[in-house]
């Protein structure tokens, strides 16, 4: 089954050419530690979910770009197809001459629905092309202007037009430190609007992604492309293919139903963190290695941390012991607290993964009092490496992990928004108080249930 | 009574026949060349080559094509060809001489071709080899149920009260899973139409190889045509069906082949259970008591199987799937099973996968009726009856 991307914004754009990119490449590496028909099966699963085939054979991806400015996308669109190997459809991109200015009510408001009709009829057209349709994944930053406004403008309509195709937004969570003033409201009001409209939000954290540049991949200079770069890594080793109960050449159909249906069935919990393992400079590769063992003690302590790579972990963070009731309700304001989770799914790619041991992953004290671990922990598996690492593994969680840097932006914006300031960009083109007030209270909602955990 | 007119042969049917022959052939054959190609081949015309190397080529495939061999260079499948052919006993050398590079030899590839035709079933083999998989057949194995471990064993769930995000979150994932099956059943109906042109492909290859066999003989007299233009050689080139006969001296290479695999298989038994025996190893009465009971346990278990063995009277029980195909009725069976035997095995299937329904049904009802129980207050409204 296909998934389609709708890659929005400067953002969206860049990040959805490298994770198209890692995709092709990978299920073409030449050393996939498996034989030649398990390689094949793998290669022909992926390239059905994310690509299509044109009649001179170059696959196209699936996906649409949409951008207010030409820049990104003609860029995007030429580094595709300089590859050779695979590029983008001639007639999928959507772009305007004028940019937006960081505005998102003008992206809702006003070229959300000016646009609806033409940006809806390519991902129409690209849906068409599909023999059945898994889902959409929706690429988008949540603080930007046309990104973040014009893709919960998106996701309503496609929750609308296809509410019975799943929808993850892929939502790149902005630097601490930013640049936009108003990048607070932006990501509260995005946020907020996912929430009614997307089965699922991906939250990739810039912060986190950069500090695994600079310390894991040894990177001086870390630029937008090397933060990309390792995204698009971990988005592969989530939802490359893998097998499905039948065992060997068997792969799984519907990847991302699957995924949803195990972590975000409840309405209330809807965001998601991914963690990889290892994580290193392609240099550095050939000198490693690894066990199971070994990778599944630092990826569970990384999840029960809150960890978000595997160097620095603190090993003190225990999870409560079994039997006591849990240790109270969770605290923004502590510092090191035990990461709860509602549930997790453990992706596992490479050698022997057949006696890899996920026991350490059942313990109830991991999960919620109401979700028991027969319930709450999957997991996948593939003989098939993933891009030269011999054995990898990643963790796809639905947990406590991003409250405190959503309390932190729901807090920051309530400031600004007490004072009024700067309301009146977005009051100028319909988002009112109300919405505001809106927002505050669903995000002020999600915080408190997952606290209460 | 008037004389009786005899109906002549229409010169221009017999001007038909042989294109319409080798037409149905060509459609019969996979990758099979046009007509007019066939017709350049007899006058050893250099562009009908090629073309016949590779339809040698995909017709001495022991495997259906696939990418990877059909990409291969014209020289290399030549070659292949070659040795193919001279393995079957082909036994005329103008063939071998040919260039590697598969520019020349139209003529002699076309009697190599008519060669294996005359040979056997050709055309219906290659149609059976790549014929389209419905999932119409069934698998005839014991294994499978032997090996299964049985039914799990029902959970205990602790009593309580029960929290009302776990309903949330089974309602979510009943709407998720909902969901999925629409997609799937969308996916389902995809492949279904891919199945259907498929078969129609497939059908029209059919109807080809009948037509192809209502035709055969002005093929054949064509043949002698061809035979005739190429230069003779020493061991004439007969059109008759030959099977070449295993001499006694290959079956006693056999049987020594057999003899030391046997030894090999004994000699890594040996060192297996050695290995297992090291590691295994324990000492003291409970492993003694747990080592008998597995021993007793494995020898029930073979002795089912030779039971089941000679109930069947030796009679060869084929594993993997067997399609179901009609016959005439008094036709003595052939290698298969017959109708009845294969009713007989789905319906005790049947009846296990029923017991197994019937006790999950029962658990989902003891489990429901649990949490009815655990929420007073919590009114139930079950789905309209369809």
């Amino acid at each position: 089954m296909s998934i389609v991307t709708v890659q929005l914004g400067q953002c969206g754009n860049q990040i959805g050419f490298e994770v198209f990119d890692a995709l092709f490449n990978d299920s073409h590496c030449s050393r996939g530690l498996c034989s030649k028909r398990e390689n094949e099966a793998y290669q022909a699963s992926c390239k059905e979910r994310f690509f299509s085939e044109e009649e001179n054979g170059v696959p196209v991806a699936r996906a649409v770009l949409v951008d207010m400015e030409p820049k990104v996308i003609n860029q995007t669109l030429s580094k595709a197809a300089c590859s050779g190997r695979w590029k983008y459809g001639q007639h999928s991109c959507f772009c305007q001459k004028q940019g937006s200015g960081n505005n998102w009510a003008y992206g809702y408001s006003v070229h959300g629905p000016r646009h609806e009709e033409s940006i809806m009829n390519l991902i129409r057209k690209e849906v068409e092309k599909c023999e059945s349709l898994s889902g959409f994944f929706i690429i988008m930053s949540m603080a930007g202007g046309t990104g973040s406004g014009l893709g919960a403008f998106v996701t309503q309509n496609l929750q609308d037009q296809y509410s019975s195709a799943l929808k993850m937004n892929q939502i790149i969570w902005p630097y601490g430190t930013g640049e936009v003033i108003v990048q607070n409201y932006n990501s509260i009001l995005t946020l907020s609007h996912l929430y009614r409209s997307s089965d699922a939000l991906l939250v990739h954290e810039n912060d986190a992604v950069h500090k695994i540049c600079v310390k894991l991949m040894n990177i001086k200079q870390v630029s937008f492309c090397d933060i990309n770069q390792v995204l698009a890594h971990q988005l592969g080793s989530v939802f490359q293919p893998t097998y499905s109960g039948e065992g060997l050449f068997h792969y799984r159909r519907n990847p991302l139903g699957d995924l949803m249906e195990n972590l975000v069935p409840h309405p209330e919990f809807k965001m998601l963190g991914v963690r990889n393992i290892p994580q290193m400079s392609e240099n550095s590769l050939a000198y490693s290695t690894f066990t199971w063992a070994g990778l599944l003690k630092h990826l569970r302590q990384m999840l029960i941390s809150n960890a978000k790579m595997e160097e620095g972990i603190d090993w003190q963070v225990r999870p409560p012991l079994s039997g006591l009731p849990p240790l109270g309700k969770m605290s923004v304001n502590k510092e090191t607290h035990f990461n709860t989770s509602i549930a997790n799914l453990v992706i596992l790619r490479g050698k022997d993964v057949q006696s890899a041991d996920v026991g350490a992953f059942k313990d109830p004290a991991l999960y919620t009092s109401w979700l028991e671990p027969v319930h709450a922990f999957s997991v996948w598996k593939t003989q098939r490496a993933f891009r030269k690492y011999e054995k990898s593994a990643a963790l796809v969680s639905n947990s406590q992990s991003l409250v405190k840097p959503l309390d932190m932006i729901v807090g920051k914006a309530w400031n600004m928004f007490a004072s009024r300031a700067y309301l009146h960009q977005y009051t100028k083109f319909g988002i009112e108080e109300e919405d505001f007030l809106d927002s505050f209270t669903l995000l002020e909602q999600v915080i408190a249930s997952y606290c209460n955990l | 009574m008037g004389r009786r007119r005899l109906r002549r042969p229409d010169p221009a049917d017999a001007a038909r026949a042989l294109p319409e022959a080798i037409a149905a052939l060509s459609r019969t054959l996979p990758a099979a060349p046009s007509p007019e190609t066939f017709r350049r081949a007899k006058f050893d015309h250099p562009e009908a080559a090629p073309a016949l190397w590779r339809l040698l080529f995909r017709v001495l495939s022991p495997l259906p094509a696939d990418g990877a061999s059909a990409s291969l260079a014209l020289e290399a499948q030549a070659r292949w060809v070659k040795s193919a052919l001279r393995s079957q006993g082909y036994p005329r050398r103008a063939l071998v001489q040919l260039p590697d590079d598969g520019s020349q030899g139209g003529r002699e590839l076309l009697l190599a071709l008519a060669w294996l035709l005359a040979r056997g079933p050709l055309p219906e083999r290659l149609l059976t080899q790549s014929h389209v998989r419905l999932g119409d057949e069934i698998p005839v194995c014991e294994c499978e149920a032997l090996a299964s471990p049985g039914l799990p064993a029902p959970s205990v769930e602790a009593e309580g009260c029960v929290d009302i995000r776990h309903l949330q979150w089974l309602m979510g994932k009943l709407r998720l899973q909902w969901r999925n099956l629409m997609a799937s059943q969308q996916e389902q109906c995809a492949l279904l139409g891919k199945l259907l042109r498929r078969l129609e492909m497939e059908n029209a290859q059919l109807e080809a190889a009948l037509e192809w066999r209502h035709r055969e003989l002005i093929f054949w007299q064509w043949m002698d045509t061809v035979l005739d233009a190429c230069s003779p050689e020493a061991s004439p080139l007969t059109f008759l069906p030959r099977i070449p006969e295993p001499g006694p001296g290959a079956a006693r290479l056999l049987a020594r082949e057999l003899q030391t695999l046997q030894e090999e298989l004994r000699e890594a038994a040996e060192a297996r259970r050695a290995a297992w025996q090291a590691v295994v190893g324990g000492h003291g009465p409970e492993w003694r008591a747990a080592r008998r009971a597995l021993q007793t346990a494995v020898a029930q278990d073979l002795a089912a199987l030779q039971r089941a063995w000679e109930q069947d009277e030796g009679r060869a029980r084929p594993h993997g799937p067997r399609r179901l195909v009609r016959t005439e009725a008094k036709v003595p069976g052939g290698p298969g099973l017959w109708a009845a035997e294969a009713t007989e095995a789905l319906r005790a299937r049947e009846a296990c996968l029923e017991a197994v329904l019937r006790q999950l049904q029962g658990q989902c009802r003891q489990e429901l009726a649990r949490l009815a129980g655990a929420r007073p207050g919590l009114i139930w409204v079950p789905p309209p009856a369809r």
